[in-house]
């Protein structure tokens, strides 16, 4: 229902809707958007979406190409693997293990370290240094070796992998929560809520996070394109999803014998993880921009 | 400077605590016997598990136990493989200097492919040559390492047959173990077929190294990129215009020198990912490095080597971390002082 302006005022936006309005006007972006909301739509829907099932083998049709190559067969898109499975279902179908998995890792990741980051940005002396240091120390860790460590406690599977690469994204969080907000801190705005009365966690909660809300968004899409690398390159090495899972590194893996002899088995899912990772990125270089710009103006 | 240091040292000092204490308890949420992961003898009998358990103080208090590591660590005695039964120490000797070999020729390359690239995009900055090397640094930047590994392999190793794919050398040369880098133990044997070893071991790295180097080198255009753009904007620059300069005088002599420093900062910072990508790329050119190792490793549940691989590995990344600060501060008095809140 359209709202009828009776008194002239001025609206201001809020921090999120003008990042949004800055980040509509790059096209580059608005594509990378684009590319992500079909991801996203794929990895939701693949279960009704998919023409073939992802897991069942039919032995008849063993390596079939693609359809545009001459022994093709359009009703199996993108070809079979060697075990005879739509390779146009496992992608879809690995849409939401790949993707799909990277977005909830990203989210838990990212509500666990927010609220650490918070609690050690409001802590302050010796305790906030350790904490401080600890944090350096794992950040010097790659955070592949960290999810190979926590995957050699647990034993390979892609829950782990997920479980890992939780624990390793964490500490980045921390880090840009607890900076942005020891940022926000010093700036006037605060110290007058603060002259008005309002403690540490309200300040946080009304005048802090709605702030700093764009830079973890942000973090949130850089962390996300690098939770599909990590994914697929545990599942290409062997400790992520295991065989039967559509998984896209793993995928990969398993082409890896008939890489000759059936090049679109490699190719396929190495184009799906090119494209989900462009796309995380442009959304995250996107979002930079805007901030930036809004800065500037 | 003598304060820098002293903070750097600390630092380092907590690092390595840290490292060394979470290396220490992985042996007790490995699963298994703890005094087994730690020493790594699956065949020994009771009587020497026995023996063992007394060498390492495992009856005594946790701290004791860790004491006795860390004393063991400085014998570089890390215990024996699970797999080989050989001691780790030895093999850890033998493939980390291949590691730091190509990790080292990686970094050379994406450093010199990615600054320049960096610098033209700031100077040429909202001009169509900016967004071009912008766009090669997105796209770059989301290449999946193993992906762009195997197509390389597939175009250049089987298609054109111009470059081996696998190994650092060819079995055919028999170059003597001295320092374990390779390119320098080359260059010390006294074979005839000196030059025809080097050039072959140069073939076998160009691959890997350009596979690793692409996802840091379009960082480094990013961030030599935002380095020069900060610095055009400063006021020296400014002054430097108003004093009659030209524009490749201005870059020459001040903009390149000054982004420059500021790009020493974050190499170390990028070391970490750098060697993430080793990790992976070795396993695919089946490079003998410590990557693949510690990889092959966890398929054979091999927790002693698991356990001192990532000890010493990430101790290397810190290290050269550590080397760069130092070097960021050598070269820039502005670094050394001591900022708050850092």
């Amino acid at each position: 229902m359209a709202r009828d302006k009776i008194y002239i005022e001025e609206e201001f936006p809020s921090p999120l809707r003008q990042l949004w309005s800055n980040f509509k006007q790059t096209n580059v972006a608005m594509l990378g958007f684009s590319g992500y909301l079909f991801l996203v739509v794929l990895a939701i829907f693949s279960p009704l979406l998919a023409p073939h099932s992802s897991v069942d083998s039919n032995l008849n049709l063993l390596l079939l190409p693609p359809a545009w190559d001459a022994q093709g067969d359009v009703s199996y898109l993108l070809g079979t693997d060697s075990l005879g499975r739509d390779m146009l279902s496992r992608l879809m179908h690995g849409a939401s293990l790949t993707f799909g998995l990277s977005f909830v890792v990203v989210i838990i990741s990212l509500v666990v370290g927010v609220l650490l980051g918070s609690l050690s940005a409001l802590t302050k002396g010796v305790k906030s240094s350790i904490f401080n240091h600890f944090l350096d120390v794992i950040l010097s860790i790659p955070t592949l070796l960290l999810a190979i460590i926590i995957v050699a406690i647990l034993g390979p599977s892609l829950s782990n992998t997920l479980w890992a690469i939780v624990l390793s994204m964490i500490p980045q969080f921390i880090h840009i929560t607890h900076n942005a907000i020891k940022e926000e801190f010093n700036k006037d705005y605060v110290l007058a809520s603060r002259l008005d009365g309002a403690d540490s966690l309200r300040i946080l909660r009304y005048s802090v996070f709605p702030n700093i809300i764009e830079k973890i968004i942000t973090q949130a899409t850089l962390a996300q394109s690098a939770a599909i690398l990590d994914i697929a390159a545990l599942g290409f090495l062997g400790l992520g999803a295991q065989s039967p899972l559509p998984e896209w590194g793993a995928m990969l893996f398993n082409g890896l014998d008939l890489f000759y002899i059936a090049p679109w088995t490699v190719y396929l899912p190495g184009l799906a993880i090119l494209f989900s990772v462009l796309s995380t990125n442009l959304v995250g270089e996107g979002l930079r921009h805007a901030i930036q710009q809004r800065k500037e103006s | 400077m003598l304060q820098f240091t002293f903070r750097r040292l600390s630092l380092f000092f907590f690092t390595m605590l840290l490292l060394s204490l979470l290396s220490f308890s992985l042996s007790y949420f490995f699963p298994g016997d703890a005094i087994i992961n730690l020493s790594g003898q699956v065949n020994a009998s009771q009587e020497e598990l026995a023996l063992l358990s007394q060498q390492y103080a495992m009856h005594e208090s946790f701290f004791s136990q860790y004491w006795h590591y860390l004393l063991r660590i400085f014998q570089g005695d890390m215990g024996i493989s699970m797999a080989s039964q050989l001691p780790i120490s030895d093999e850890i000797a033998n493939l980390l200097p291949a590691t730091i070999e190509l990790s080292i020729i990686s970094l050379i390359l994406a450093m010199s492919l990615g600054i320049p690239l960096g610098f033209i995009a700031a100077i040429f900055h909202k001009r169509a040559i900016d967004n071009i090397i912008l766009s090669f640094a997105i796209v770059g930047y989301s290449i999946p390492v193993f992906w762009l590994g195997l197509f390389l392999i597939l175009i250049f190793s089987i298609q054109l047959a111009w470059l081996p794919s696998a190994g650092n050398i060819s079995l055919l040369f028999e170059i003597p173990h001295v320092t374990g880098f390779l390119f320098i133990d080359i260059l010390l044997s006294n074979s005839e077929y000196k030059w025809q070893a080097f050039y072959n071991a140069l073939a076998h790295i160009i691959l890997p190294a350009s596979v690793i180097a692409i996802a840091p080198a379009t960082v480094f255009i990013r961030l030599a990129r935002s380095a020069m753009m900060e610095v055009l904007a400063t006021s020296y620059i400014k002054a430097a215009k108003t004093k009659g300069l030209t524009n490749a005088q201005i870059i020459y002599r001040h903009a390149i020198r000054n982004a420059l420093i500021k790009m020493i900062r974050h190499i170390g910072l990028q070391f970490s990912h750098l060697i993430t990508f080793a990790m992976i790329t070795e396993v695919i050119f089946n490079w003998p490095g410590i990557g693949r190792w510690l990889i092959e490793s966890i398929y054979q549940r091999d927790y002693t080597a698991i356990q001192s691989g990532l000890l010493v590995l990430s101790s290397f990344i810190f290290i050269v971390h550590i080397i760069t600060d130092f070097i960021y501060a050598t070269l820039n008095p502005l670094a050394r002082e001591n900022k708050h809140g850092s």
